[in-house]
């Protein structure tokens, strides 16, 4: 270990060999084929996805301030929320953990130079860029108005917008996932160091690679229903066309069974941040690591059973929904097992409440009303009254927002100073997390009551009596951008006045933290041996781990 | 992995093997060709498709045990080759429970 | 598709030891190569799956509709083709075959075999979808080939399709003689190219002929679908018809795609053969082509038996 002596001295320096100074020019970015850097392409699309999505949700919640339609007009209100789900689901949530923190971090975590097929990673890369570019042209062109589910046969015979170009953006950047999947599975496999057995695996990267499962086996059928929908609408003829004795629920079928699963897609490695900083901060080995890790599998898997829950209202047979219904409490099960091993690992630990920490712990609360209201909705009766309301918009912005977003903005915090060599602002990052909480239960937790009276989703105007609580929604949502908005200055500014992080910054025993900050462009000087079990903290890590306090050792910018 | 190395040096059946799953893929090929003649329906509704499947998965098994090498390939490529079907049949199984339940493919009088 | 030819892409820069920078040995990047293979395969497979799925939903709902429009596909063309792709598959081991064993000239002749077979299946495949033009199957407005009803005056000879048309070879079944027999009897006329369905109700009457001894040979979607005011009626009947030719055109028309991607690599594969690329030691571009090829034969295996060869005992009369 290289860098053990540097990590125990505590003398914080940033290397002058590491990625970012390996070449600068624009083409030394452009045809590469680090990991590294390709991850951080990605992490600056994908913010700016982030950004947009978010001015469409702003341009939401401004309109639902009043009950009347005055902002927007109805239609443009169809192409907002659309092009609001379309960008933040597609170009953000599904790409967000994997392709940013997976691609850093998936080949350091098992001790690799690199991912296996590094040039496959660059070209996911250009196909994730081909489909954003050709779906942002065509929101800039006038958008679409079909809600992001594509319903046919609304999308194929009657919506009047760009579906077929949005269409096309979404079949394109389903192949940058099904790559980057295919890249993760195989490096996984493969490319682990000496000594990392399956079971020494950080659990970030079980995650990742339940995650990858799920590409790969469900975005080819979402690209294969895209395609059947485009050339639906194209030429005039198909099979969800009713008119002619097709079938719009097998639309929803195809639709369902890559779109729920891509739910887990975006939940999966989110759990699987969380395990890191859970057990990370409160310095303890985590409680039932087989379990947390074969339970990221099993959601996997069972993930491919419950699609049928988005559709029990939309002519399925009832003996269908009753099976779905029941699997999706199955489902439950697993995501269960992971919040009660969390908490288990918090017992006892030594927590200490940094910017990720706190992160996580939003996590746990946010993810546990989100996942406990699902069962409102898979329950076959329920459900009848609260689809299609608000109700159902809080609980999956609770798993989607409360979930990935968080436990995004978390690593992004806690893996910050390994990416850039410096550490932020804590005092700004503690504000910025208390900021997102609040302002996100402010936004959502109201939605749960309006939806829960009766109030539908997708109408730009809605019943003066429910104007209360969408103003608190509204004021919440100005909060929470906010908290948003604030990660970008104070990490944009520590690239600039950081302090250096120096290589353990938090003190840790994973790989990850026992190369350079930040690392080489091959990672290691020489392919580390892994001797200690996932989470050791104590002699067998092989650092000095109990007895330095990072306190001491890193000073914040204030 | 490292428990069973592809030793694809060694993976095939020779010649002559090569050619023994290929005059199976002929026959199997004409014999489904002319059994779709039968009427085998008149045994149970289906069954003429169930025999064409039948003898398609037959092929598919000889085309990927010994052309693909799976026979010689460890045991994630197997693990991979049937895992791609497992899913395929989630995704035939719990959408067809939807349409059978609704009796629309359901022989009815 | 992308995968694979970038995984050769990176192997072909090969100087030994032929290593890329992130494996430590060959071993560990032939394993990633065939995993990732493999993977690619396994989404191919789900790709082609959501396609077998709405043919399955289709199928079980109008299985009389789908009979009907199969037998109007060319049996005798779709089993030769798919024996053109199992002699292709044979050649693209056997090239395998001699790549490991390091056998140059072999394996240049197999590749060229391969794709001499692979082109031979799409020329077999245009015939078809020329066939189809010609009679107006294509299932969109105006991709169908466009006769006035005063062409049809002046030309004597009121055959089915015209001179591109080719005389299909072998008649099995009652369905397809009397299929041949309308369309000789009732000239091709479509104006606007339109999707047009001239060949009759032959496994529907024989359904309900067999009907009549008390088994249901209906579905319950079918006593819904074909009719109106309780009467047959034949748009509806058409409009199944065109159902079945459209996933007919979408699930061929893939497998074609896939059929053109891989000569593209079998184009590679001969150059970089031909150059003596590969060895005992180093032959995956090989194995993986040749895996990406034989996927493609497996999807055409199931293929015919579910595109060509319905319900033609229902009309088993001619040949055989």
């Amino acid at each position: 270990m290289q860098n053990v002596d540097a990590i125990n001295s505590g003398i914080p320096a940033i290397p002058k060999d590491n990625y970012l100074t390996n070449g600068f020019s624009l083409k030394s970015w452009l045809l590469t084929k680090d990991h590294k850097r390709i991850a951080i392409m990605y992490l600056i699309t994908i913010s700016m996805f982030f950004m947009a999505g978010g001015l469409y949700a702003s341009a939401i919640r401004l309109e639902l301030l009043t009950p009347e339609t005055d902002l927007l007009t109805s239609a443009t209100y169809n192409k907002v929320f659309t092009q609001h789900g379309i960008l933040m689901i597609f170009f953000f949530l599904i790409p967000s953990i994997p392709a940013v923190l997976g691609n850093f971090l998936l080949p350091i975590m098992i001790g690799a130079k690199d991912l296996a097929l590094p040039r496959i990673n660059l070209l996911s890369l250009y196909i994730y860029w081909i489909g954003g570019a050709l779906t942002v042209f065509a929101l800039l062109q006038g958008g679409v108005d079909t809600g992001w589910t594509f319903y046919t046969p609304y999308s194929t015979t009657f919506s009047n917008s760009y579906v077929m170009a949005v269409g096309l953006g979404i079949f394109i950047n389903g192949f940058s996932s099904i790559l980057t999947g295919l890249n993760f599975i195989v490096t996984v496999h493969t490319m682990r160091a000496p000594g990392m057995t399956w079971f020494r695996l950080p659990l970030f990267v079980w995650a990742q690679y339940a995650t990858s499962l799920v590409m790969i086996l469900g975005t080819p059928v979402i690209a294969i229903t895209v395609l059947l929908l485009a050339i639906e609408r194209t030429v005039g003829v198909g099979i969800f066309d009713p008119a002619i004795g097709g079938d719009p629920i097998l639309f929803q079928h195809l639709f369902w069974f890559y779109s729920h699963p891509a739910v887990y897609i975006m939940i999966l490695p989110g759990m699987g941040v969380i395990s890191e900083l859970i057990s990370n901060f409160s310095r303890k080995k985590i409680f039932g690591y087989e379990f947390i890790a074969f339970s990221s599998i099993a959601i996997a898997v069972f993930g491919f059973l419950v699609w049928g829950h988005h559709m029990f209202v939309s002519g399925q047979s009832i003996y269908a929904g009753m099976v779905f219904s029941f699997l999706t409490m199955v489902v439950a099960v697993p995501s269960a097992i992971k919040m009660f091993n969390w908490t288990a690992t918090l017992y006892k630990g030594s927590i200490s409440y940094d910017t990720p920490m706190l992160y996580a712990i939003g996590f746990m609360g946010l993810f546990l009303i989100g996942g406990l209201t699902g069962l409102f909705l898979g329950a076959i009766g329920l459900t009848v009254h609260l689809t299609d309301t608000y109700f159902v918009v809080a609980h999956f912005h609770y798993v989607m927002v409360g979930g990935q977003v968080i436990a995004y903005l978390g690593g992004i915090h806690y893996w910050w100073p390994k990416m850039t060599g410096r550490m932020y602002s804590e005092f700004w990052g503690k504000i910025s997390a208390m900021l997102v909480f609040i302002g996100f239960n402010l936004t959502f937790f109201p939605q749960f009551i309006v939806g829960y009276q009766g109030m539908p989703r997708r109408y730009a105007s809605y019943p003066a009596e429910f104007q209360v609580l969408n103003i608190f929604s509204t004021a919440g949502a100005s909060v929470l951008g906010v908290g948003l908005v604030m990660p970008v200055i104070y990490l944009g500014a520590s690239l600039i006045n950081g302090k250096p992080a120096g290589d353990n910054p938090w003190m840790l025993p994973g790989l990850e933290w026992r190369t350079s900050s930040p690392p080489p462009t091959e990672n290691f000087e020489k392919t580390p041996v892994v001797t200690w079990e996932a989470y050791e903290f104590g002699e067998e890590s092989g650092l000095d781990l109990d007895g330095a306090r990072r306190r001491d050792q890193v000073s914040t910018v204030v | 992995m490292s428990d069973k190395h592809m030793e694809t040096g060694e993976g095939h059946i020779g010649y002559p093997g090569y050619i023994g799953v290929f005059t199976i893929l002929v026959v199997g090929t004409i014999f489904t060709y002319f059994s779709s003649f039968w009427d085998l329906d008149s045994i149970f509704p289906g069954a003429n498709t169930l025999l064409a499947l039948a003898i398609a998965f037959t092929k598919m098994t000889f085309v990927m045990l010994f052309f693909m090498h799976v026979y010689w390939s460890p045991r994630l490529i197997w693990l991979s080759a049937v895992a791609s079907f497992f899913w395929l049949a989630i995704m035939f199984a719990y959408t067809m429970q939807d349409y059978f339940t609704r009796g629309l493919g359901v022989f009815s009088v | 598709m992308a995968t694979h030819s970038d995984t050769h892409h990176e192997e072909f820069h090969y100087h030994a030891p032929g290593l890329q920078h992130q494996f430590e040995d060959m071993k560990q990047q032939e394993e990633s190569v065939s995993i990732g293979m493999w993977a690619f395969l396994v989404q191919e497979i789900m790709f082609f799956g959501g396609l077998f799925t709405a043919y399955l939903v289709f199928r079980s709902r109008f299985p009389l509709a789908f009979a009907e429009a199969s037998n109007h596909l060319n049996a005798f063309w779709g089993g030769l083709n798919t024996l053109v792709l199992i002699v292709s598959s044979l050649t693209m081991a056997l090239a395998v075959f001699y790549a490991q064993k390091g056998n140059r000239n072999m394996q240049v002749i197999m590749i060229v075999l391969t794709m001499i077979f692979g082109t031979a299946f799409l020329g077999v495949k245009a015939i078809e979808y020329t066939d189809k033009y010609n009679t107006g199957l294509i299932p969109v407005t105006g991709w169908n080939k466009k006769v006035k009803e005063s062409d049809v005056q002046h030309a004597g000879e009121p055959a089915k399709g015209s001179e591109g048309a080719f005389v299909l070879p072998l008649i099995e079944t009652k369905a397809e003689a009397s299929a041949a027999a309308d369309d000789h009897e009732k000239p091709y006329i479509n104006p606007n190219g339109e999707f047009q369905w001239n060949s009759g109700r032959h496994v529907f009457d024989y359904a309900i002929e067999k009907e009549k001894s008390g088994k249901a040979y209906l579905t319950a979607a079918e006593r819904v679908g074909y009719f109106s005011n309780g009467e047959f009626d034949p748009n509806k009947y058409r409009d199944k018809i065109r159902i079945f030719y459209f996933i007919y055109f979408v699930m061929t028309g893939l497998h074609a795609l896939h059929m053109v991607v891989g000569l593209g690599l079998m184009s590679w594969l001969l150059w970089a053969a031909f150059r003596g690329s590969f060895s005992g030691e180093y032959f995956a571009p090989v194995e993986m082509s040749g895996l990406y090829w034989h996927f493609v034969d497996i999807v055409w295996i199931f293929l015919f038996p579910l595109l060509y060869l319905l319900g033609r005992h229902f009309l088993a009369g001619g040949a055989h």
